[in-house]
């Protein structure tokens, strides 16, 4: 479970002096269940979810992984996390198992571990075939399914998804849309961000509306347009955003 | 900080630098094959150089040749290496002008009075005209006065016996010298002052790629943030790349050095017969223990100041023009072994590159003062501890690693 309490993050800019890139921004994620943060490019999103990742820290507020707060333990929190971006890349020298191999060492994992769970992740997304080969030599569908066996090495109960399939080709893009079910079907907590609309409709079990820097809106998608009283997610984010 | 993380991190970022090309091109090629071909190069090419200014004819031209006495003018014609100009080609000409163009490497004038003047023993000027720049004019500027001197020395000769003197009056004593091989010994001096300079320029260029790919290429490639949502902490991190940099640094200096050597012993030996023996450069245990020494912390410094740069760039690129510019900061100090006069203290001691350099440089013609190594080796040990500190600071900042 995730449970975000007022995160903010204020970045400091010399030309446009201080920005709130996250504001008071609350939410909870259960598991089993598929969460989208949903806005414009610059609304937030990547932000939000970083701080819940660790890898920025909140200037205020914080969020607690499975009941872990982030700025007390992020070293614990990090274990929790399994963390997939669309701009997420490889080491192109490593092979596929190397690479895995390499994560599943820094998130503590014994030889043995890494060996069995690799061997499970291969089975599932078929990548025995090209398993020793140099990750700069696979396909982009290939190179996805890399990003997506590392990112799940050590088992964790969360996953983040930012932008996952942005800038992917169609048959990437398939392969992370099922992975993400996959997640939610075990009862993985899954929080994903996007500022495709259909994406959102087609995935989420619950959309949060993020603009600016605030969640405005939280709810399922058929909740959301009963209360802005339109057919379609795109009039009523602008609806709700107000602009 | 877990040692079992740093293990981990230094290994993959080792096993990820020995397989990127253009890192094995700066840390094994270039020592490896350029510097031979560099050494034995510029060897032949100063020995030709050298063995064709000492065998070439120097063409000189007399003017006031009818003043010369008899025995002079043959003199001139039979001395070695000197060949007089037509004075067809140079008619109407003023010889000065062309030694000055270089048509000419020298240009005696006889006073009209030579003559009279050495028969009632009275002081006259023969003057020499020749272009110090050029070493073809510099030769012949010696064979003349040469010829000239053998013939001063005689007319003192007949003078004094006619006065019923020997020779011995004036001269007591004579010298003699014998040169030993002038050319050896300034290829010894050019070695030890570019030896130095080799050994951190290999070093520094030996640590730029791996540093660039093992941050900025981080960033590049997008791989930066799952490593920081990693439980690894940001301080092993650098430390395991940190390791591999100074690695590959230290690495490429000590190739550089074995290649220096060996080309110096095998292949420019054959070139100049025995020449190594009397090249000041001995490599004993010490001075190999000495180099590295001096070179670990300067490595260190290397990749502290390295990684920080590179993981402040945006991209490979901008990290790459960052370490360009860093590039001519190492250069200009670490030419310090070239300047003759610049001596290590204890004021040059302390500043990192100038200080490796001289102790390289006095190290390999075996005048070396400990105590300023030591002061070298605690000044360089604590920059390298400072510069990894800097690095370590800059992969925490938030704005560093997620500079827009």
């Amino acid at each position: 479970m995730i449970r975000a309490a007022e995160l903010t993050k204020v970045f400091k800019d010399k030309k446009r002096g201080e920005i709130k890139a996250v504001d008071r921004v609350s939410f909870v994620c259960e598991p089993g269940v598929i969460y989208g943060l949903l806005g414009p490019n610059g609304a937030g999103k990547t932000t939000t979810l970083r701080l819940l990742s660790t890898a920025l820290r909140p200037t205020s507020g914080t969020a607690f992984i499975d009941g872990v707060d982030v700025t007390k333990d992020p070293q614990a929190a990090r274990r929790r996390i399994g963390f997939l971006s669309g701009t997420t890349g490889l080491y192109g020298r490593l092979s596929p198992v190397e690479m895995v191999r390499y994560f599943g060492r820094l998130y503590g994992m014994s030889g043995d571990a890494i060996a069995e769970r690799t061997n499970k992740l291969f089975d599932l997304l078929d990548m025995h075939d090209f398993s020793h080969a140099r990750n700069e030599k696979l396909s982009g569908g290939m190179k996805q399914k890399v990003s997506i066996a590392r990112s799940v090495v050590h088992d964790p109960p969360i996953m983040v998804f930012d932008e996952p399939t942005t800038g992917l080709d169609v048959m990437s893009s398939r392969t992370i849309v099922q992975f993400i079910r996959r997640c939610a079907d075990e009862g993985k907590t899954v929080i994903f961000s996007t500022h495709i609309m259909s994406e959102a409709v087609r995935l989420c079990d619950k959309v949060g509306i993020i603009h600016n820097g605030r969640l405005y809106v939280e709810g399922t998608v058929p909740d959301i347009l009963t209360r802005t009283g339109r057919d379609n997610l795109e009039d009523a984010f602008i609806n709700i955003v107000g602009e | 900080m877990q040692l079992s993380n740093v293990v981990t991190i230094f290994r993959k970022e080792l096993t990820d630098t020995l397989r990127d090309r253009r890192t094995l091109m700066f840390m094994l090629l270039i020592p490896m094959a350029a510097i031979p071909l560099l050494t034995v190069g510029l060897s032949s090419l100063m020995v030709s150089q050298i063995q064709k200014v000492q065998k070439a004819t120097s063409r000189i031209a007399i003017q006031g040749k009818e003043f010369l006495p008899d025995t002079l003018r043959q003199m001139f014609s039979d001395a070695p290496g000197l060949a007089e100009v037509s004075d067809d080609s140079l008619a109407g000409k003023d010889l000065v002008e062309e030694v000055r163009l270089g048509n000419l490497d020298l240009a005696v004038m006889i006073p009209s009075n030579f003559g009279a003047e050495l028969e009632q023993e009275r002081l006259s000027i023969i003057e020499l005209y020749y272009d110090e720049a050029e070493m073809k004019s510099e030769f012949a500027e010696h064979k003349v006065r040469e010829v000239l001197s053998d013939f001063r020395d005689a007319i003192v000769g007949r003078r004094l016996v006619g006065r019923g003197l020997t020779t011995g009056l004036l001269s007591p004593f004579d010298v003699s010298s014998h040169n030993v091989a002038p050319l050896q010994k300034m290829m010894g001096k050019e070695f030890g002052t570019i030896l130095p300079y080799l050994i951190i320029i290999m070093c520094f260029m030996g640590a730029m790629y791996p540093a660039i790919d093992l941050a900025a290429g981080e960033k590049e490639r997008g791989t930066l943030e799952t490593l920081l949502v990693s439980p690894a902490t940001r301080g092993e991190f650098v430390i395991g790349k940190y390791g591999v940099v100074l690695l590959t640094g230290v690495v490429a200096a000590f190739l550089s050095l074995g290649s220096l050597v060996f080309s110096l012993n095998y292949l420019v030996e054959d070139l100049l017969q025995n020449l190594t023996k009397t090249l000041a450069i001995e490599f004993d245990l010490q001075t190999i223990v000495l180099v590295f020494l001096i070179i670990l912390p300067l490595a260190g410094i290397f990749a502290g100041v390295l990684l920080s740069v590179s993981i402040f760039a945006r991209s490979f690129k901008e990290a790459q023009s960052y370490v360009t510019a860093l590039n001519f900061a190492i250069i200009l100090p670490a030419f310090v072994s070239f300047l003759p006069g610049v001596e290590i203290g204890y004021q040059t001691a302390l500043i990192p590159v100038v200080n490796a350099s001289l102790i390289i440089k006095d190290a390999i013609s075996g005048s070396i003062e400990w105590r300023f190594v030591a002061v070298a080796l605690v000044s360089n040990t604590i920059l390298a501890g400072l510069a990894l500190l800097f690095s370590r600071k800059w992969f925490e900042r938030e704005s560093v690693l997620f500079r827009m």
